[in-house]
């Protein structure tokens, strides 16, 4: 996957810099000056530059044609730059006193005489460094958000140069300045630049896609959850794709998979357990469990961060192709990680693919199952596995951890003798009624013991006599990722990191409570039908 | 309008012989009365009282869309009802509303510095934000006195602000030391009289001994005092300062001609100069003009303004003729012999006697006035100032109200309209743009202030 920015045209268009400029003027002009500005500040000179900044991917949260959601780590060393006029107040003491209550001001006679100067400042060598979510929709435009302080360093030069302490205050004041630029008023130029470019077109846009999409249209639930959405959408489009590889799958099976219906009940099914309601929609074929399994967090930072296990999804995600990944509050605590597991998580998926397109050809079943994690803050990972074809769809990008283990093997055992820890991990739903009871009835025991294992692993190598079979893979996802809602509104991602964060903390600290919490799975039961 | 506790304090300094205007900061005193004073804005209405003679409050209600108040108390260990009147029907409006006032003469207030350690405490609460105003002021020797302000606030950095002032006085200099807390501000500013009655002031017998002396009709001609002063200030937080360098010349009140005040300010550092010459154009009207240049940026600005006093008798036409006809004689008939003994008043009197000499007889509005002299008469020196005082207000209780514009180069005007209307007082005034022809008042206020002993 790659990605090509393109940085010069935007200085090949002259409207893009008048327009930013006029932009920029407003934007500077709107939050209250400092009172050493007493005039309003004109941007009279404005260069992106042909350094374009360094762009490097964390996490892809959402990807579809007409939406984007991602996390970025930009970072900028280079030769834009930035000219502003206005005019500045020159005696310190004047500023000094306009702040100041009249009571105990010491009155001077005239040292406070004021003496506005002209002065014109150029903001060059800018240095950036900053981690920035960028959601992005059609409709709504682009929206970014700086999760930190982006402003790393910055020269300011003015025609104060020669003056040391002028110099330095105007440094500090445009720096503070160009930060609450950066973190309050850019992301809005931003959103109304997008909007500026993406709506006009949008909307003739939306007329010639209008009666292609009509089925699409009609499957799109406005009760369904974003996630439904972005599956519907995209399923679809990549049906039409899929024709030539899925030929032997019957269509009506991947239409069926993503049936309104079903989605509507787990959207149902994920309110309930957030909410008090004692409602259950019975759904067939399912299994329901207090929660979906454990998700050892914890254990991520111990395991090696191996990219293998995943891979036995990844080729249903090239088969069916359908991705989703639906990164929420955990998913964000992830990417705060040091050891940066959403990165790996990425890698995972990418290797995942290619690894995919081998196995997808070679494989031919006919049943898919859906492996549904209805639990919020745990793992995610929607999988539909087909039990006929290895046509097994998994729409996770998840570093999951325990014994590194060659994927090649995985699909087939994953659906028949491994079937058994997975399910442990999550609630299973087929879309045939064969594929649930192909596997053996769940116990506690057999929960117990992949896990055991896993942590054996881990800790005591010698202890994985016990395991049933030495090959098992266990795919305990580092919980990168977690099917929830899209939040379009970056802000609240943003929010919802720092409670996901300390939560993270939190269970850094008392790592061995929640270790043993984790241990036992709840037993699973089966909803009377 | 000046506030009542303002009007209060300056009460405090007349009773322990203070003298205000000796000092740097209020060298361009008499044309900010001219060119900068506040319109009020919205409706302010102030109750005060003068409770005991120690003790003052004053409440204060005010709406500019937002109601909000004030409650301040002040508290002297001087009694100050001998140096002010209280009672709003009585106060002397001219004293209040600021007016062209001239320079006091030094050697008169030497001799009434007393030793003690008088002190003052003033508090304000402003009621909807919470900050809180203190200012407490200790007379410390005759020459010194000590001045902490403070300012409790929370949207301030640090909660709050802290001056302190020592002031010292020696009438022929006068020095002030202070040190804010907001940038660690250390300040100094002094100013140095010569010329006038200082010159005389050295030799023993004073002011007497010069109006006596054999150039006397030179200094009829021009006879006022010369002072220069500078003021440094430097923040030892921020690491920035400021300062000024200024000249004044003002006639002085036994000045016969006409009386006139001229500054002129250098800041050296950025390059400015400022020029102000007020000038009593006569009996009712004062008129101030200000101009501004820097040197660096070339900017400049100017300012006019004009006082325009109205007297009580003017409601009629006959008395306005009476008033005329008093001025006209009375400076026909003057005798030169009172000169001498007038020179320790006030140079109002000094110019128009006659009110004081006529007006009992002629007005009966100024009747409780004259049954408060024979007390004011029993005291001594200090008496003689009271009684000064008493038949001042007699003269300027003439004055109805009084006028007040200014005009600048932005073309903005400021009206102003104070007097007294039965035991109110007024203040009615209106900021106007005239570059916006659309909506050129700016600012509209009343203010309504009734006080009581």
């Amino acid at each position: 996957m790659a990605f090509n920015f393109n940085w010069s045209p935007l200085t090949a268009d002259a409207e893009f810099y008048k327009r930013a400029q006029e932009l920029l003027t407003n934007a500077l002009n709107k939050s209250p000056k400092p009172p050493i500005i007493v005039d309003d500040i004109l941007v009279t000179e404005f260069n992106l530059g042909s350094v374009p900044p360094d762009l490097e991917i964390l996490e892809i949260g959402d990807l579809a044609e007409d939406r984007f959601r991602g996390i970025f780590k930009m970072c900028y060393s280079g030769d834009a730059f930035l000219t502003l006029r206005t005019r500045v107040q020159a005696n310190p003491l004047n500023t000094y006193l306009s702040a100041k209550p009249t009571f105990t001001s010491p009155q001077p006679l005239a040292a406070a005489a004021g003496l506005t100067i002209p002065l014109s400042i150029t903001l060059s060598e800018i240095k950036l460094s900053a981690f920035i979510i960028l959601v992005f929709s059609k409709q709504k435009g682009i929206t970014i958000v700086f999760r930190n302080d982006p402003l790393e360093s910055l020269k300011v030069s003015s025609t104060f140069d020669s003056i040391q302490f002028v110099r330095e205050y105007l440094q500090r004041t445009i720096e503070g300045q160009l930060r609450n630029l950066m973190m309050d008023e850019l992301p809005a130029i931003i959103h109304k630049l997008s909007l500026r470019l993406w709506c006009p077109d949008q909307i003739p846009r939306d007329e010639d896609i209008v009666k292609e999409n009509v089925e699409n249209e009609a499957v799109v639930d406005p009760f369904a959850n974003p996630p439904v959405e972005a599956v519907d959408s995209y399923g679809h489009v990549l049906d039409a794709n899929e024709i030539a590889s899925l030929s032997l799958d019957n269509g009506s099976g991947a239409q069926s998979l993503f049936s309104q219906k079903n989605m509507l009940r787990l959207a149902a099914l994920t309110d309930s357990h957030r909410t008090l309601s004692l409602f259950t929609p019975g759904i067939r074929n399912a299994m329901f469990r207090a929660w979906a399994g454990p998700t050892e967090r914890h254990e991520t930072g111990a395991s090696t961060p191996i990219v293998a296990p995943t891979l036995y999804r990844m080729p249903s995600a090239q088969g069916s192709s359908t991705i989703y990944t639906f990164t929420d509050a955990s998913s964000m605590d992830q990417g705060s990680l040091p050891s940066r597991p959403s990165l790996v998580s990425l890698n995972s998926s990418a290797s995942g693919l290619g690894l995919g397109a081998g196995k997808h050809s070679r494989s031919f079943r006919k049943k898919k199952t859906r492996v549904v994690n209805l639990r919020r803050p745990k793992t995610e990972s929607e999988t539909s596995s087909d039990a006929g074809d290895t046509v097994s769809d998994t729409v996770s990008v998840t570093a999951p951890i325990s014994e590194p283990i060659l994927p090649t093997s995985i699909p087939e055992e994953v659906e028949e003798e491994t079937a058994l820890p997975q399910a442990a991990d999550r609630v299973r739903f087929g879309g045939d009624k064969k594929s649930t009871f192909i596997r053996a009835p769940l116990n506690m025991d057999i929960c117990k013991e992949p896990i055991a294992t896993s942590r054996a692993h881990a800790t005591l190598p010698a202890d994985e006599s016990k395991v049933p079979s030495s090959n098992m893979e266990q795919s305990k996802p580092a919980g990168s990722d977690t099917s929830s809602v899209i939040l379009e509104q970056a802000w609240i991602m943003k929010m919802a990191d720092e409670i996901a964060r300390r939560v993270y903390d939190e269970k850094q600290r008392n790592e061995k409570l929640w270790e043993e919490r984790d241990d036992t799975p709840p037993p699973a039961y089966q909803p009377t039908q | 309008m000046r506030e009542f506790m303002d009007y209060i304090q300056s009460a405090f300094y007349g009773a322990t012989g203070w003298n205000r205007d000796n000092s740097y900061s209020t060298l361009n005193a008499t044309s900010d009365a001219l060119l900068h004073f506040a319109t009020p804005r919205g409706l302010r209405l102030t109750l005060s009282s003068l409770a005991t003679p120690h003790f003052a409050t004053a409440y204060q209600l005010g709406t500019v869309g937002i109601v909000d108040g004030s409650i301040s108390y002040l508290y002297s260990t001087v009694p100050l009802d001998y140096h002010a009147v209280a009672q709003s029907e009585k106060i002397p409006l001219p004293e209040l509303l600021q007016s062209y006032s001239p320079l006091a003469e030094l050697g008169r207030r030497n001799r009434i510095k007393g030793a003690r350690q008088d002190v003052l405490a003033y508090g304000r609460l402003y009621l909807p934000m919470s900050m809180l105003e203190a200012l407490m002021v200790k007379r410390i020797s005759p020459t010194l006195q000590m001045q902490v302000s403070a300012v409790s606030d929370q949207t301030l950095r640090n909660g709050g602000t802290v001056l302190g002032m020592v002031q010292y006085d020696e009438g022929r200099y006068g020095i002030e030391g202070l040190a804010s807390s907001d940038g660690g501000l250390m300040g100094i500013r002094g100013l140095y009289n010569f010329g006038g009655d200082v010159a005389g002031s050295a030799s023993p017998n004073g002011i007497q001994d010069v109006e006596n002396g054999t150039n006397a009709p030179e200094r009829e001609r021009i006879y006022g005092r010369f002072s220069a002063g500078g003021e440094l200030y430097y923040g030892t937080l921020n690491k920035s300062g400021g300062m000024s360098l200024g000249t004044r010349f003002a006639t002085l009140p036994s000045h016969k001609g006409t009386p006139l005040t001229a500054t002129m300010t250098v800041n050296p550092l950025m390059g400015t100069l400022s020029w102000t010459y007020a000038v009593m154009a006569g009996r009712n009207c004062s008129l101030g003009t200000k101009m501004d240049f820097n040197v660096y940026s070339y900017e400049s600005a100017w300012s006019v303004g004009m006082e325009l006093w109205r007297k009580k008798g003017a409601w009629t036409v006959d008395a306005d003729i009476d008033g005329d006809a008093d001025v006209t004689s009375g400076a026909q008939t003057n005798p030169l012999p009172q000169r001498s003994f007038q020179a320790k008043m006030e140079w109002r009197m000094d110019d128009d006697p006659l009110p004081f000499l006529h007006t009992p007889d002629l007005s009966p509005a100024v009747v409780p006035h004259v049954a408060s002299e024979p007390t004011a008469k029993q005291r001594t020196f200090r008496a003689k100032l009271d009684w000064r005082k008493n038949h001042e207000e007699e003269d300027e209780d003439l004055y109805s109200g009084v006028l007040k514009a200014r005009l600048d180069h932005h073309w903005r005007i400021g009206l102003l309209w104070e007097g007294r209307v039965k035991s109110l007082l007024f203040s009615l005034g209106s900021g106007i743009d005239l570059r916006r022809p659309d909506s050129p008042f700016r600012t509209l206020g009343l203010e309504v202030q009734f006080s009581s002993s």
